[in-house]
């Protein structure tokens, strides 16, 4: 090809990363020799679940008898300045303990990012625990701890706020223009991201390219095709509101009980903003009714605390539904451009992404995400020599972004898979055939993913890729050969596709870290950071070990993040759980066995080398003799001669992060009269590598699923022209209800990935990227139309089959 | 005021505020399975039987069920003793991060009481005031249509499978290969 700066990347021993990877030998395990893993262990909290014993956050207040409860007074203006907050009348009601305001002792006045992410965090430090300066309909203004909820509810209404009321801006667009409101002056925000610059209200700025793209796009024989996408906010809708109980121990720890994805961020957090020693502040993470990267978030713990130093006693902070909705996090609305330039042949030689996304009233996980709205979705096709990406994130006076379940790539897959789809049938071709001609393989070196870095340190060599699989599987249960029409002339059945990738972890960014201890009767117990938020991440560690150990699952007890006891994890985050903190139970759980093989090999007087671990005893390869783990605890703990307690110690970090592959296909009917739709099926094909727990990776097939639906068809939070939020509960907020969803299939497509652990990729986020594009595919299919804006409703089909109608 | 009430078959008495709200009442008093999801009656995580039929504790008036029978998921099955609804949902990993899942026993408990086969238009039918985020729905779905014939197959028994004391046969999992994965909760938190 002429014009081509960037070699060709699936040769295997091309520079950057090699292909071999020196993996472990114990790794890899066929699926015969596969003990505990991917054989249906039942989740481990499951009874707990379905008893109503499982405890979360909320469920621990009866253990503080003089527990009070909290309330925030939240802005009732998009824009202003706080000038005076009078709570008399709220400090005088019986049953109120303490009121704090921003000019309170016991509040901070530090700048802080409320993203649980690295340190330092990749967020600009642009809140404070309670403000003056409200940039939105919700911001935190007051607190309120009181005897009961009624009481401190009460007390809130009664609290006056005035506000000197400045200009409001909600539009992207008008948020850069020279003359539009400023929400943050220089001095209200700290660890600035890169190309911010707030007197335009732009957070960040960033661009990077491979290639030449302008030149290729400016090739006499290529047609360019251009096509703008739009995506709406979408709630997290967590069943579990979030919720925190703070207090300080009769040890002077400084406790958080707290739904929390990020425990030990968020304890470095709330040292940082209270000035305290991080060793004097505790998080225990309860079991957490599910995150979705909400509580990526130290979104309520500050306040909490300092009702709680004000009211000196325990305090619970529990949102309402209403704040989970306008007051607290969303996914970031978009934007975005999508170009390429594609020869007469069917080649793509160009690719242009351009995302403009609204990080709402402050910057937290502003950067990031729009950063990944191209790194996830622009490595599907490697082939592509000329690639540019850009990006930029605005300020505006309405709710925050933040991080949620697919962390950009669904707005990135929404414009590229449907892009792609549309230069196919502009050029006349099967979609699904021309996206398989340039799609990514096994043995690609994936520099895309680094398009943003000054380095390739982070050029990914791709050692797994079952996405071909997963097209071809996919294609089967869907019937896409065979699609049969309806009999009345006004309905129209199509088929789409769209191609999914993410990441397994932040290559080079990520810690987990896991202890193992033997008990004297064999059994063990896990200690690990890692955050299980309902996908059954305890279940999946105690897996790992019991294969690891030669034990069954059910004789590891997990404890899991409450950073006085349990190692350092980043956190459940970017599809990392299994992948680095299982990496770091499989290390703590090889470094207890080779302990075990030693004291088996005292009791056993043979060799270590001959010994190995299964059904829960230390045998000999050469003898046959054996010896149960019970025995060697007992040993080891009560010996004669020496003892100690058998223990192992396992942490991990890497640049890999092997992306999971995947495949959504949707089968639509479609009214031509009325613009209506309906769903006849949808079939997720994905390629997580070894499946530690089917059922489990299923279900996380299946969840994703249902929020890429409502992301596609019904999700979105709507505002007045003042910026007050107009969808606060359930009945407004269009989540997919039981019938509302059609029949899905899910096939996991094994492959192996050598850098995981015994194989295993993610599966958590890449399930939330397919159906926007897929929808939209399949009525384009259908109806020929193309719906570029989400939530695709029976309106805009309508409105552009009349389009179609006026053209021809 | 006083109100009487039974509680999975206990007869109690409260003492509230003309204002309480049923899922307060419940869950000051320790009844903790019953979650808050949205206070509004929106999303079924709260849900209990009233009288047999299935409600919304978060929007029931406490003074409502004076005199009441009220079923709350701790009436069913215990761990090592699970009601054969709670039974389906475990085996057929119908669960994940489980702040939905009593709401959705006890709704699925109550249809099934109404109808002991119902197809599965019928059960995302009666289900579609309970959401739930994590699941994607199907494995529910499954489960009710599993527990369904679960219960034709054996009969539901008397006690609702509620006999055994909870506990009892619970023991730290050992090394001794004896129990089984259904003793495993009792050593966490």
């Amino acid at each position: 090809m002429e014009g081509v700066e960037r070699d060709e990347p699936q040769a295997a021993d091309a520079e950057g990363s090699p292909m071999e990877w020196d993996e472990p030998a114990n790794n890899r395990k066929s699926r015969d020799e596969r003990v505990n893993l991917t054989t249906d262990v039942e989740k481990d909290d499951a009874r707990k679940i379905v008893t109503g014993e499982a405890h979360y956050t909320a469920d621990y207040s009866r253990r503080f008898p003089d527990l009070a409860h909290g309330t925030v007074v939240r802005s009732e203006v998009a824009h202003g300045f706080v000038t005076d907050i009078d709570a008399s009348d709220a400090e005088a009601m019986d049953g109120v303990y303490a009121v704090v305001t921003p000019w309170d002792d016991v509040v901070p006045d530090t700048l802080y990012s409320s993203s649980g992410q690295s340190y330092p965090e990749p967020s600009p430090w642009d809140m404070r625990v309670l403000r003056r300066h409200v940039r939105f309909v919700g911001d935190p203004i007051a607190a309120v701890a009181a005897e009961t909820s009624e009481i401190a509810d009460r007390a809130a209404r009664a609290i006056d706020v005035e506000y000197d009321e400045r200009e409001a801006v909600f539009d992207v667009g008008a948020a850069t223009e020279p003359d539009a409101p400023r929400l943050f002056a220089d001095d209200e925000v700290e660890n600035a991201q890169s190309g911010a610059d707030y007197g335009r209200n732009l957070e960040s700025h960033f661009e990077g390219e491979i290639g030449d793209v302008d030149a290729a796009f400016d090739r006499n024989d290529v047609r360019v095709h251009e096509t703008e996408w739009e995506t709406p906010y979408q709630s997290h809708c967590v069943p579990e509101p979030h919720t925190t109980i703070a207090y300080t121990d009769e040890d002077d720890r400084h406790t958080f009980i707290t739904a929390t994805q990020v425990p030990n961020h968020t304890r470095r957090q709330l040292a940082h903003v209270f000035d305290v020693p991080i060793r004097d502040v505790r998080v225990e993470k309860p079991r957490v009714g599910a995150g979705f990267g909400s509580k990526q978030e130290m979104a309520i713990e500050p306040i909490a605390f300092a009702l709680h130093l004000a009211a000196d006693r325990p305090v619970k902070l529990e949102m309402t539904r209403r704040e989970e909705f306008y007051a607290l996090r969303s996914r970031h609305p978009m934007d975005l451009t999508m170009r390429s330039a594609v020869t007469e042949d069917g080649t793509i030689v160009a690719m242009d992404l351009y995302a403009r996304s609204n990080a709402g009233a402050y910057g937290t996980h502003g950067m990031t995400v729009a950063s990944n709205v191209g790194t996830k979705a622009l490595p599907l096709y490697p082939r592509v020599p000329n690639i540019r990406f850009e990006g930029d994130v605005v300020h505006t006076n309405l709710p925050m972004g933040a991080a949620m379940r697919g962390y950009g790539a669904p707005q990135g897959h929404f414009a590229v898979e449907a892009h792609v789809d549309e230069v196919a049938r502009d050029l006349g071709v099967d979609p699904v055939e021309f996206k398989r001609r340039h799609a990514i393989r096994k043995g690609d070196l994936d520099d895309v993913s680094t398009i943003l870095k000054d380095d390739d340190r982070f050029a990914r060599r791709i050692r797994s890729c079952g996405l071909d699989e997963c097209i071809e599987r996919g294609m089967d249960a869907i019937g896409w050969d065979d699609v049969e029409q309806p009999d009345e002339e006004h309905l129209h059945r199509g088929v789409g596709m769209a191609m999914c990738a993410q990441g397994s972890g932040v290559a080079g960014k990520e810690l987990g870290a896991a202890k193992l201890a033997m008990n004297e009767d064999g059994s063990f117990h896990l200690h690990v950071g890692g955050v299980d938020t309902g996908t059954g991440n305890d279940t999946m560690f105690t897996q790992i070990a019991a294969e690891v150990l030669g034990c069954r699952p059910a004789d590891i007890v997990v404890t899991s993040s409450d950073t006085d006891i349990t190692p350092f994890d980043y956190g459940s985050y970017a599809s990392s759980t299994t992948y680095i903190s299982g990496t770091a139970v499989k290390k703590a759980a090889e470094d207890a066995k080779e302990r075990i093989l030693y004291w088996g090999s005292k009791l056993l007087e043979e060799p270590e080398a001959h010994l190995e671990t299964e059904d829960g005893e230390v045998y000999s390869e050469e003898t046959g003799a054996s010896v149960d783990l019970e025995e060697v605890g007992y040993e080891a703990t009560y010996g004669h001669d020496e003892r100690e307690q058998i223990m192992g110690d396992g942490h991990h970090s890497t640049d890999e992060s092997p992306p999971p592959f995947g495949a959504q296909f949707v089968d639509v009917t479609v009214d031509e009269e009325t613009g209506e739709f309906e769903l006849d099926k949808l079939v997720y094909a994905a390629d997580c590598g070894v499946a530690i727990n089917p059922p489990l990776a299923e279900g996380q097939v299946e969840g994703g699923q249902h929020m890429s639906l409502e992301y596609a068809t019904s999700g979105d939070l709507e505002f007045d022209d003042e910026g007050a939020p107009q969808t606060t509960g359930f009945r407004q907020y269009g989540m997919p209800r039981t019938t509302d969803h059609p029949p899905m299939e899910t096939l996991l497509v094994e492959t192996h990935e050598p850098t995981g652990p015994f194989g295993a990729k993610s599966i958590g986020e890449l399930p939330t990227n397919g159906i926007p594009p897929a929808l939209s595919n399949a009525i384009r299919d259908a109806v020929g139309v193309r719906l570029t804006s989400l939530p695709i409703t029976p309106e805009d089909v309508k409105a552009a089959i009349e389009r179609r109608g006026e053209r021809t | 005021m006083h109100i009487d009430c039974t509680i999975n078959g206990n007869e109690r008495t409260f003492e509230v505020s003309k204002t309480d709200l049923l899922l307060d009442v419940l869950r000051r008093d320790g009844y903790t399975g019953a979650k808050r999801g949205c206070d509004t009656g929106a999303c079924g995580m709260c849900a209990v039987q009233i009288d047999g039929e299935p409600a919304m504790s978060c929007v029931t008036p406490v003074v409502k069920v004076d005199g009441a029978t009220i079923e709350t998921i701790e009436g069913l099955g215990t761990q090592d003793d699970l009601h054969p609804v709670q039974q389906a949902f475990v085996d057929n990993s119908a669960l994940q991060c489980g702040f939905c899942i009593p709401g959705m026993i006890m709704r699925s408990k109550a249809l099934l009481e109404e109808n002991p086969s119902p197809s599965e238009a019928e059960v995302r039918e009666a289900l579609s005031d309970n959401l739930c985020r994590c699941t994607g729905y199907k494995k529910i779905v499954e489960a009710v249509l599993d527990a369904s014939e679960r219960m034709a197959d054996r009969g539901v028994a008397a006690d609702g499978g509620r006999s055994s004391d909870r506990g009892d046969d619970c023991r730290c999992a050992g090394a001794t290969g004896k129990t089984g994965p259904d003793s495993r909760g009792e050593t966490r938190r």
